[in-house]
């Protein structure tokens, strides 16, 4: 039995007001993704069905937005997504080593979810944030600068609380210090 | 008028002309290499092949003046990256050049080709888009002799059924979006997208939809590599084994244009054939399955009730002299002969004229619409393909036939399943003496005192008049047992046509059909009878009825070949204000 999705009356009205954002409603697509996504923890078929029904634009439409980008998910996720990003600075830092850590902590392989539906891991491209390497960012949300086994402990420890991390705040190294020194 | 400059040769073009440099370049009967880029649909410029080097004039500002080189040349400020043809718009005085002309280009077009092929399977031996592949041709052309990727190719789904019709290789997509902007410009289903990207992208339907747009094949035929293929057909036939005669699609009233693709004389598959005024470069699905019509369940020599119900066949001449005598123990005003909107103009002329030489008067036929089955493209609601050339010859259209039938004694009805289609019923016909001149097994053919088979449109040259009024006429693809294709001049041979013999493993004798044209046998009805009629070939049987039905005027299978067929409606209507 497939299970049937809905938007709330707050959701429509959000997507409303997106949609009056644009002359159009095709570029209404991707906020509206992320409304349902926020609302259902996914965006499977079904879903993407009710989006394009809420729009009133084709299926397979809102299906080929939803597969080009790898933020929204396609399948069931766990409660938290850890994205350990594995592109050439994390590599070169120990983004892969973090990765395998993670795996062996939590006893799935990349791209699995715990048994318990808490955690999921992806092992994902770039997230920009080259200077902070190994990094990764959880549920599409907060990044975590500079892994450590032990800082992984401590993230793996609170969210399992279901305290979120704080959003660490790197300053960019400000020209008059780089030249103090 | 402005002008532009193609490989330095001069053309003009008309202002407001909007076609692209592409299209005009091939208007022109040159050639640029192109994948995603289709004539009736929007240029979006993602395959990048139809590269050129495009630039336009430097003009001095205050003079309007062009300025001029040293050499008394225009000065050419070049575009600073070469130009996808397709979507860059003709201006006035512009240069371009194309991989004729300039080697840059011509490098450029070959290294997207080694990207193209990069994850490109090499199936071409298996697959069934090989012999008429974009790809294959213009990698032939301008592609690369190698490749240099020696990483492993992307693996994508296989044997994909898109929907009931079509079957997805997505590995041999090259992402041109030709079918998705079929579904969303041409038969606007929006049933297609691209998903996921990079060089996992393919197109497919929405998770738990059928690509089952009744349209979906022609997606089939724009495909610029094997990506898409028919399920029907898939592994049937190799392209080049088959030979291609133009003809018209008889499953609607539209006379959409097609081409019959015949091997060891079978209809392998049909395609659209581009026209214009009619179908464009589509077709609907449905008109692909006739094909079976042409080559299964064909009537092959006559049959006749000897015993009872029983029907056995019979020879030529038992049948011909079996009408004959039937006839003759009647008077012509029992006589009822049913035209057919399903057989061709010149059938229904030359059953008409021998029988009304003979004195019968009472010319029927059922229009076989379905209303609402049409839907404003190219599927009417006129299931038959001459319900207008049936009219026009002068055949009364009747809606409660059977009435007609019973005041009959002799029923002559010319191929149309009235029976199947329930028009008339199985009681209609008892106590009357039925004839039917059919092409196929049928109820009603099942049913009748004399069936007589005749060729269908894949067999002769005739013509038909659509719901527009448009008289467009066919060849014939299929030999016959009296025909012959080496023969024939109408007819095209295949390879294996050409240079097969009868005694070849690959040359079928049962597919040639035991039928005569119904004009021929009206010929040898009318000999027996003593009429003076003779019919010639269909092209004869046309130029009489051009010369004595003022709605055929001046029509020719010279004009229908020349002009892709003829509109009585406005040509009548020309003569009229000229």
């Amino acid at each position: 039995m497939e299970e049937t999705y809905e938007f709330t009356k707050e959701d429509l009205e959000e997507i409303e007001g997106i949609k009056a954002k644009f002359p159009e409603v095709m570029p209404a697509t991707l906020p509206t993704l992320w409304v349902a996504q926020r609302r259902f923890g996914h965006v499977e078929p079904p879903v993407q069905r009710l989006v394009a029904e809420t729009l009133g634009l084709p299926e397979s439409h809102v299906h080929g937005v939803a597969t080009f980008y790898t933020q929204y998910y396609k399948e069931r996720k766990g409660k938290y997504v850890l994205d350990v990003c594995t592109t050439t600075s994390c590599q070169l830092c120990g983004g892969y080593k973090m990765l395998h850590y993670l795996e062996d902590k939590l006893g799935i392989k990349a791209g699995e979810t715990t048994e318990d539906g808490m955690f999921s891991i992806q092992s994902v491209e770039c997230l920009g944030a080259c200077g902070y390497a190994p990094m990764m960012q959880i549920t599409n949300d907060v990044y975590v600068n500079n892994l450590t086994e032990e800082k992984l402990d401590k993230v793996i420890d609170s969210l399992k609380e279901g305290e979120m991390p704080e959003f660490e705040s790197v300053g960019m190294p400000l020209l008059e210090n780089i030249n103090d020194k | 008028m402005p002008e532009i400059f193609i490989d330095g040769q001069r053309y003009e073009f008309e202002e407001g002309d909007d076609r692209g440099v592409l299209q005009f370049i091939l208007d022109q009967g040159k050639e640029v290499p192109f994948f995603c880029y289709h004539p009736a649909m929007s240029a979006p410029a993602n395959c990048r092949q139809c590269f050129v080097k495009a630039g336009t004039p430097v003009k001095d500002r205050e003079t309007g003046e062009f300025e001029l080189d040293e050499n008394g040349e225009r000065k050419i400020r070049w575009f600073p990256k070469m130009q996808t043809s397709c979507s860059l718009g003709m201006q006035d005085g512009m240069v371009v050049k194309t991989q004729e002309s300039d080697e840059d280009v011509a490098r450029a077009q070959k290294d997207t080709m080694e990207l193209i092929l990069i994850n490109h399977p090499l199936d071409c031996p298996i697959c069934d888009q090989a012999g008429e592949c974009p790809l294959q041709i213009q990698t032939y052309k301008y592609g690369p002799e190698g490749s240099r990727f020696e990483v492993k190719k992307q693996h994508k789904p296989k044997r994909v059924e898109l929907g009931p019709r079509v079957t997805l290789d997505a590995e041999r997509c090259i992402n041109c979006t030709r079918c998705v902007r079929f579904t969303d410009e041409i038969s606007e289903s929006h049933q297609l997208t691209i998903v996921q990207r990079g060089d996992k992208n393919y197109p497919i339907a929405a998770p738990g939809r059928e690509f089952n747009d009744p349209y979906s094949l022609n997606t089939v035929d724009i495909c610029p590599v094997g990506a898409l293929t028919s399920t029907d057909f898939r592994f049937k036939a190799r392209v080049w084994e088959m030979n291609q005669t133009p003809s018209i699609d008889i499953t609607g009233g539209k006379g959409t244009n097609v081409d019959l693709w015949t091997r060891d004389n079978l209809i392998m598959r049909i395609t659209p054939r581009f026209n214009g005024e009619v179908n464009d470069h589509w077709m609907p699905d449905a008109g692909r399955e006739a094909y079976k019509r042409f080559n299964e369940n064909r009537i092959s020599r006559p049959a006749i009730k000897l015993d009872g119900d029983n029907q056995s066949k019979t020879s030529w001449n038992n049948a011909i002299e079996t009408f004959a005598e039937t006839l003759e123990s009647h008077k012509p005003e029992d006589v009822l002969v049913i035209g057919s909107p399903h057989a061709s103009v010149e059938e229904n002329f030359a059953l008409m004229k021998v029988f009304n030489l003979w004195g019968v008067n009472n010319f029927k036929f059922a229009p076989h619409i379905e209303e609402g089955a049409g839907d404003g493209f190219l599927i009417t609601d006129d299931q038959a393909p001459n319900t207008s050339g049936v009219k026009l010859l002068g055949y009364e259209e009747s809606n409660d036939l059977s009435s007609e039938v019973s005041d009959a004694e002799i029923v002559i009805m010319l191929s149309d399943e009235l029976i199947d289609r329930g028009t008339l019923s199985k009681e209609d016909l008892k106590g009357k003496f039925s004839i039917l001149l059919s092409t196929n097994e049928c109820e009603t053919a099942a049913v009748v005192d004399l069936v007589i088979p005749v060729t269908c449109i894949a067999e002769h040259a005739a013509s038909y008049v659509n719901v527009e009024g448009r008289i467009q006429r066919s060849f014939p693809a299929k030999e016959t047992k009296y025909k012959d294709r080496s023969l024939d001049l109408e007819m095209n041979q295949g390879r294996l046509d050409r240079f097969g013999t009868n005694f070849d493993n690959w040359v079928t004798e049962e597919n040639k059909v035991d039928c005569v044209p119904a004009w021929e046998i009206m010929n040898q009805l009318a000999d027996r009878m003593g009429l003076e009629v003779k019919f010639g070939q269909s092209r004869e049987i046309m130029e009489e009825i051009a010369g004595s039905n003022p709605a055929f005027e001046n029509v020719s299978y010279e004009r229908m070949d020349n002009e892709m067929g003829i509109n009585l409606n406005t040509s009548n209507k020309q003569e009229a204000t000229a």
